[in-house]
């Protein structure tokens, strides 16, 4: 109603108010949701100059991929080291070298456009690995911590704490399936969760079966591990047997990721690349790890204010099941930060894996790739090869400027009042 | 409030923990043998046997359960983790593996270089972002806002490691203005109290070594700061503009007040907020090490240090090292969260 009297105001026309709603619902013309956002998005300048720098990084690192042989193993040729750029062909030099050569006599230019394919690669697959945890990740703990566990839920939810705590036990006494009685047990507790149900009956009946699978079965190892065990097996059953909730499960799961989240990135990726050995795709791995939480979390602030909406509410009083509530009515929803988050993920995951390959912890030379073209020229500054360095190092930077102007871009365009 | 902090700080505890086992996790998950490390390849069998048993390498790394079985429950705990755990609780950190030296001894050093350079970074970001992101917002729409918001988007886009070698090679290498790298030359003497050479200097009233200090440091930190003071930049612009499309804003200047005391008595303290929250969790970063800084300008900090001792499968140090940058991490947040009570009256913390 005040969106119509506003319209008419602006409008100015002798048309009632209350009309010029309906005119104007009439005259505009039926649009998808993406259909609009699209619109916005081109409509800006700032979004439509990143979109054209990235089209540029993407198109010349496809076409250079497929159509521009290049073999780095081959490439070097000392008689050309470090020459500065040039644009015409002379006597002493015969090829043309816009970006110069580097150490090796290798033409910049050529791998520079080459390394866009690998650092673009690693952008992509990092993101994507980050995405699908951290996003698979937010969602349950976003949904968990705001819906009640259906009775599957709980029996998953018990089992797991019980395959966990109990494989803990069935390894001090070496007898792994124990663990999966602890499953079975914690199954069980989830099951008949209206057996006894706050009473103390029902804790005595959870702890006390515990109590003889741990240290019972545990007995002819020796009588001390079946101390230790029978201690813990009851622990177990003790807590299989209380009413947790899925706000368990958001909360290991966050909890989780605060552990990550402790640790700088930076170190942490290099600590992954160091367990996995250096290349590039240990370097996606690496990357993408560190990106978990950050997913994680959006996805988790979205779910939690997207089942506060009335919709979510109407669709469970009818009746409608969880499963299809999460999949119809919520993951939809968390579409448009994601897809953000995402193009500025995509930036900031160039800039890494820039970084760990800088630091000689990505790709293998001589594979071209920016991090590791800057880092193999740095120590050539002094000497004045000041295109080795710049011209890479530009490429990342532009590159990562172009994901950042369409990330702003598509923020504005997905939902105005989306501020991340 | 007390409890509020308590209970954080209790919090905190499990996620330490969490953090410890992953520290501990990672090093033994890396390949190499920090006794054939330190012996090197061709070490004969016994000895490297006998460093392991020094280190405390041939125990089990959680718990022994062998050593239950026998009944002796004292051994079940005696695992590598639990020992680590252990000594961190009785404040030793250990020596690292190949120079002896104790941790707590090079963090004494290592340490303030690594803040020394954070904070005067987060001094330089929030000075100038701060600014930047008024002046954007008051002045919307101009070329100033403009152009201050293309330097912000560059800002974050730029890789600072190489931001700071295009600044060597400018300033160190072409013009030879500043030091390429170090915190002091050699040839300058400095009597060193706390380690911050800034603080060190001015104390002990030594002018040319805090000149010098001071022309180490630009480079390295206005290379830092570069990111810090974009993202702060933007973020004051865009809580300014929030905050300045308020009644009271408006209500301010029909008042007729001075644009000068409605931009920063009335909108500034309000708009603060979120900043804050920024530069905190950018201190945090900062101070946590900058690896790539401090590789590239020789800088004797912790980042570069723990870096080399991954690399080197040093394990106290990295341990030691890593577990101090996750500390720091956490408590900047803490100070962070409970800096917004005294800030804004409306939060609290009950």
């Amino acid at each position: 109603m005040v969106d119509m009297e506003s319209t008419s105001e602006r409008s100015g026309a002798g048309i009632p108010p209350g009309e010029m709603g309906l005119i104007d619902f009439a005259v505009r013309e039926h649009r998808s949701l993406w259909g609009d956002a699209w619109r916005r998005l081109i409509s800006s300048n700032t979004a439509r100059l990143g979109l054209v720098i990235v089209a540029i990084f993407v198109l010349s690192a496809v076409l250079a991929h497929f159509f521009w042989e290049y073999d780095p193993k081959i490439d070097l040729d000392y008689s050309l080291k470090l020459k500065a750029p040039n644009l015409v062909a002379t006597e002493e030099i015969e090829g043309i070298h816009p970006f110069g050569t580097d150490k090796l006599g290798r033409d910049v230019f050529r791998r520079v456009v080459h390394g866009g394919w690998n650092s673009l690669r690693v952008g992509i697959v990092a993101v994507g690995i980050s995405l699908l945890i951290g996003g698979l990740l937010g969602l349950a703990a976003g949904f968990y911590e705001s819906m009640p566990l259906s009775r599957g839920g709980r029996m998953v939810l018990f089992g797991g704490i019980g395959l966990v705590l109990g494989g803990l036990l069935g390894w001090i006494a070496g007898q792994l399936f124990q663990a999966l009685l602890f499953c079975l047990l914690g199954m069980a507790a989830g099951f008949f969760e209206e057996l006894w149900a706050g009473k103390p009956e029902r804790t005595l009946f959870f702890s006390g079966t515990g109590l003889l699978l741990g240290g019972g079965l545990a007995l002819w190892v020796s009588p001390y591990t079946a101390t230790a065990c029978g201690v813990l097996g009851l622990l177990i059953g003790g807590l299989v047997a209380r009413p947790l909730g899925g706000s368990l499960v958001a909360n290991i799961i966050m909890r989780l990721m605060d552990i990550i989240l402790a640790f700088p990135g930076i170190l942490l990726a290099i600590a992954i690349v160091a367990m996995l050995g250096p290349g590039l795709d240990k370097g996606m791995i690496a990357i993408g790890f560190v990106g978990i939480p950050v997913y994680a979390r959006l996805v988790r602030s979205t779910v939690l204010s997207v089942v506060q909406e009335e919709y979510v509410a109407a669709a469970l009083s009818v009746g409608v099941g969880q499963g299809r509530i999460l999949f119809r009515h919520i993951v939809p929803n968390t579409l448009s930060p994601i897809i953000v988050q995402s193009t500025m993920g995509l930036a900031s995951a160039i800039l890494w894996a820039g970084a760990l390959g800088f630091l000689g912890l990505g790709a293998i030379p001589p594979e071209p790739e920016w991090g590791a073209m800057l880092g193999d020229s740095y120590r050539f500054l002094t000497t004045g090869a000041w295109w080795a360095v710049l011209f890479p190092g530009l490429a990342i930077m532009l590159s990562v400027l172009g994901f950042n102007l369409l990330g702003d871009g598509l923020r504005d365009a997905l939902d105005p009042r989306l501020r991340l | 409030m007390t409890r509020y902090i308590v209970s954080r700080l209790i919090s905190m505890i499990p996620t330490l923990v969490g953090v410890t086992v992953v520290i501990f996790l990672f090093l033994r998950l890396i390949p190499g043998d920090p006794a054939v490390a330190m012996l090197g390849e061709h070490a004969g069998q016994e000895n490297v046997e006998r460093i392991r048993e020094q280190l405390g390498l041939n125990r089990p790394q959680f718990l022994d359960r062998e050593a239950l079985e026998q009944g002796d429950v004292k051994g079940f705990f005696d695992s590598q983790y639990l020992r680590y755990l252990g000594r961190l609780f009785r404040g030793d950190l250990g020596a690292s593996i190949h120079r002896r030296i104790p941790i707590a001894e090079t963090l004494k050093e290592r340490f303030p270089a690594t803040a020394e350079l954070a904070l005067v970074s987060i001094l330089i970001g929030v000075m100038v972002g701060v600014t930047a992101g008024i002046v954007s917002a008051a002045r919307r729409n101009s070329v100033l806002d403009a152009s201050s918001m293309i330097g912000s988007l560059m800002g974050v886009s730029i890789p600072i490691y190489w931001l700071g070698l295009m600044e060597m090679m400018v300033f160190a290498v072409a013009l030879d203005w500043l030091p390429i790298g170090g915190r002091l030359d050699h040839d300058i003497e400095l009597e060193v109290v706390t380690n911050f050479y800034l603080i060190d200097s001015i104390v002990t009233g030594n002018g040319p070594a805090l000149a010098n200090t001071l022309q180490h440091l630009a480079l390295p930190a206005v290379a830092l700061a570069t990111h810090p003071m974009s993202i702060i930049a933007r973020m004051t612009r865009s809580s300014m503009l929030d905050v300045l499309s308020a009644d009271y804003i408006r209500t301010a200047h029909s008042k007729g007040l001075r644009e000068g005391v409605v931009l920063f008595r009335h909108a500034l303290k309000n708009a603060f907020l979120p900043v804050i929250t920024i530069i905190g969790l950018q201190t945090g970063t900062l101070l946590a090490g900058a690896i790539l800084t401090e590789t590239i300008f020789a800088w004797p900090g912790i980042g570069k240090w723990v870096y080399d001792a991954i690399l080197g499968r040093d394990y106290p140090i990295v341990q030691g090292g890593t577990l101090l940058i996750a500390l720091i991490f956490v408590i900047v947040n803490l100070l962070v969260d409970v800096s917004y009570a005294f800030i804004d009256p409306r939060i609290h913390y009950d």
